[in-house]
């Protein structure tokens, strides 16, 4: 495995807004995670780049292992040595993601300097080189621009190029499409299919779009309140959803053949980290709720197939 | 941005006419007038009149607003009715005292207060942070010319190590640079501390950390350079006030300079010569303005491409 989460458990002061999280990625293979807002997928990606204390967190328990080595706990240089060398990070917003005041191509280069040692002439031919594979077009006059001078969908693909420029094996991409026009939202996507299927890059797409998972994912871990509820392949997981709260998320994807005014929705709201109910997180939204999921806080038990379900219920179908 | 520049330059010229205005009636809103001062006790209305006269304080406001106007665009600032001198000549005097210690001071107060603020908030939160934090607070509370007497008192009379007042020299620049800059150094560091913490927060400086970037190159190299863009605000601000902010700076150490000029002129009610203090410290803050803006508009790339 190239990544391997076990039992991690995220601390801010009081609270641990993630708990129990297992999952992995290997070389060349995509995987999902989905949720809700809330439900601690970015945290989990900010623990594996290890940038957690920026923000006032933690890890408190549990590993992270990058190809063999637990990061957690691992001193800051050689985290930074990871960072954006071997683990790179595409966030969320492209808007915000560049630096405003400095050229585009010397924010790609940097990576590049600082991790595989190029000289500056060196560092630009592989930008420019990046650009052109993501395709951007005229990287030349690209790699002049400022990044106001770009569109959304270029400031992503700049983004990604700048994740790509320190040659990593792991890519985590945290929504990478959110902030973007549906039209160019596909494109995207399929860059970092791509990626990870010519490249062999092991990559963990975060998102809160079913039909992104559909289209891109082999495995999916499905969190909600800061817990992975169920892990599986993208196959297994749309045709036969073991979590009620999977089995929820799917119900929810509209459809061309819905008849008008039936789009579902889960009720109910994500409870905050301060107000988690006792038991099962999901049992004041749950439609099959138990009494036992109301004491008694399932675990993930994660089976020889690398599927598993933190469900009193579905564990007793 | 050459042509912003110009475009600038232009729009100065509406400022000018109503600073000139300001200038030269705001005097007359004070009761008195330099008669009284140029008068020995007994004398008659008759003597009055007559000065009155050979100044030209006889005839109305809009009147002598226009020859004093006339006079300055033709680089005339008129001449000082209780010194006898041209006002030109007593603000050439006086202004290289002012010159030299408001660049001095500004210079103190803007490299100590970035260097400040940088620390501080790279290291937000901890005791580095309350020490300096503390210090910004002190520093914006504690009155200048107070901390003037206190540096006279240890440095110049208990240690000897400067002059206790005057303006000769460069040793008797350093305190005065020092009581002066320190009301600077405390708006400064709190501007540039507070413009690199949120700058911190934005994305991509998250991203810039997941590049693996060293934190001090992060703070120097991207970071500061947009914390920059405030502390440009306020040193602009503060280029005005080089010329005649430190007024009680100069009483404290004896020294002359501008703002003891206007001072003394305004006590006597030296018509010409206040305004002509008063017209220079104008158009210093004006310049520190337009000087203010093109910076901005210089780093700014976006700024750069709307206004060129």
């Amino acid at each position: 495995m190239l990544l391997d989460l076990e039992m991690l458990r995220i601390r801010f002061g009081a609270f641990s807004p993630v708990d129990q999280v297992t999952l992995s990625v290997d070389r060349g293979q995509i995987l999902g995670i989905v949720g809700e807002s809330g439900s601690g997928k970015s945290l989990t990606a900010t623990a594996i780049m290890g940038l957690l204390p920026r923000i006032g967190g933690q890890v408190a328990a549990g590993t992270i292992r990058f190809d063999g080595t637990d990061l957690v706990g691992l001193p800051e240089r050689e985290m930074r040595r990871l960072r954006g060398g071997r683990i790179a990070l595409i966030t969320q917003n492209p808007m915000t993601s560049l630096d405003s005041m400095m050229r585009i191509g010397p924010q790609i280069d940097q990576a590049a300097r600082l991790h595989l040692g190029l000289s500056r002439s060196a560092a630009r031919a592989r930008s420019l080189e990046l650009m052109a594979d993501l395709r951007i077009p005229d990287p030349a006059s690209v790699y002049d621009l400022f990044p106001h001078q770009l569109s959304g969908g270029m400031k992503q693909r700049i983004v990604i190029a700048m994740a790509l420029a320190g040659d990593p094996e792991l890519l985590i991409a945290d929504e990478p499409t959110t902030a973007l026009d549906v039209t160019v939202q596909a494109q995207i996507v399929q860059i970092l299919v791509d990626l990870a299927r010519q490249r062999g890059l092991g990559l963990i797409l975060i998102t809160h779009d079913m039909g992104v998972v559909a289209q891109a994912c082999d495995r999916v871990a499905v969190m909600y309140c800061g817990r992975v509820v169920e892990l599986a392949e993208v196959d297994a997981l749309f045709e036969h959803p073991r979590h009620p709260y999977t089995q929820a998320l799917i119900r929810c994807i509209p459809r061309h053949d819905m008849a008008r005014g039936t789009m579902s929705a889960i009720p109910g709201i994500v409870p905050s980290a301060a107000a988690q109910p006792p038991g099962c997180r999901f049992n004041p939204r749950c439609a099959r709720v138990a009494d036992r999921c109301r004491v008694e806080i399932p675990e993930l038990r994660v089976g020889a197939s690398g599927n598993g379900v933190a469900c009193h219920v579905a564990e007793a179908a | 941005m050459i042509g912003f520049t110009l475009r600038r330059l232009v729009l100065l010229l509406p400022v000018f006419f109503v600073v000139s205005l300001v200038v030269f009636f705001i005097i007359h809103l004070v009761p008195g007038d330099p008669i009284d001062n140029l008068l020995r006790a007994g004398s008659s209305p008759e003597q009055r009149l007559q000065i009155a006269a050979k100044y030209g304080l006889d005839r109305s406001l809009v009147e002598q607003y226009f020859t004093w106007m006339g006079r300055l665009l033709s680089g005339d600032l008129g001449t000082s009715i209780i010194q006898g001198r041209p006002v030109s000549a007593l603000i050439a005097r006086n202004l290289p005292f002012s010159l030299e210690l408001g660049i001095a001071a500004l210079l103190f107060s803007t490299l100590t207060g970035i260097t400040a603020g940088v620390i501080a908030a790279s290291y937000q939160g901890t005791r580095v942070d309350d020490v300096i934090t503390g210090f910004i607070l002190l520093g914006s509370t504690v009155p200048s010319f107070w901390l003037g007497l206190l540096l006279i008192l240890v440095f110049a009379v208990w240690l000897g190590w400067v002059p206790v007042s005057g303006a000769r020299g460069w040793s008797s620049l350093i305190l005065p640079t020092i009581a002066a800059g320190l009301g600077g150094i405390a708006l400064v560091a709190r501007v540039t501390r507070i413009a690199m913490i949120e700058t911190s927060r934005q994305d991509f400086v998250t991203l810039l950390h997941a590049k693996g970037l060293p934190p001090f190159i992060i703070q120097l190299r991207h970071v500061l350079r947009h914390a920059m863009v405030p502390v440009v605000t306020i040193l602009s601000l503060r280029i005005g006030w080089v010329l005649g902010g430190a007024v009680t700076i100069e009483y404290v150490f004896a020294r002359p300079g501008l703002g003891s000029l206007l001072i003394r002129a305004l006590n006597q009610r030296d018509y010409p010569l206040v305004q002509g203090c008063l017209l220079m410290l104008a158009m210093a803050v004006i310049i520190g303005a337009l000087i203010g803006d093109i910076v901005q508009a210089a780093m700014d790339p976006r700024q750069r491409e709307v206004r060129a």
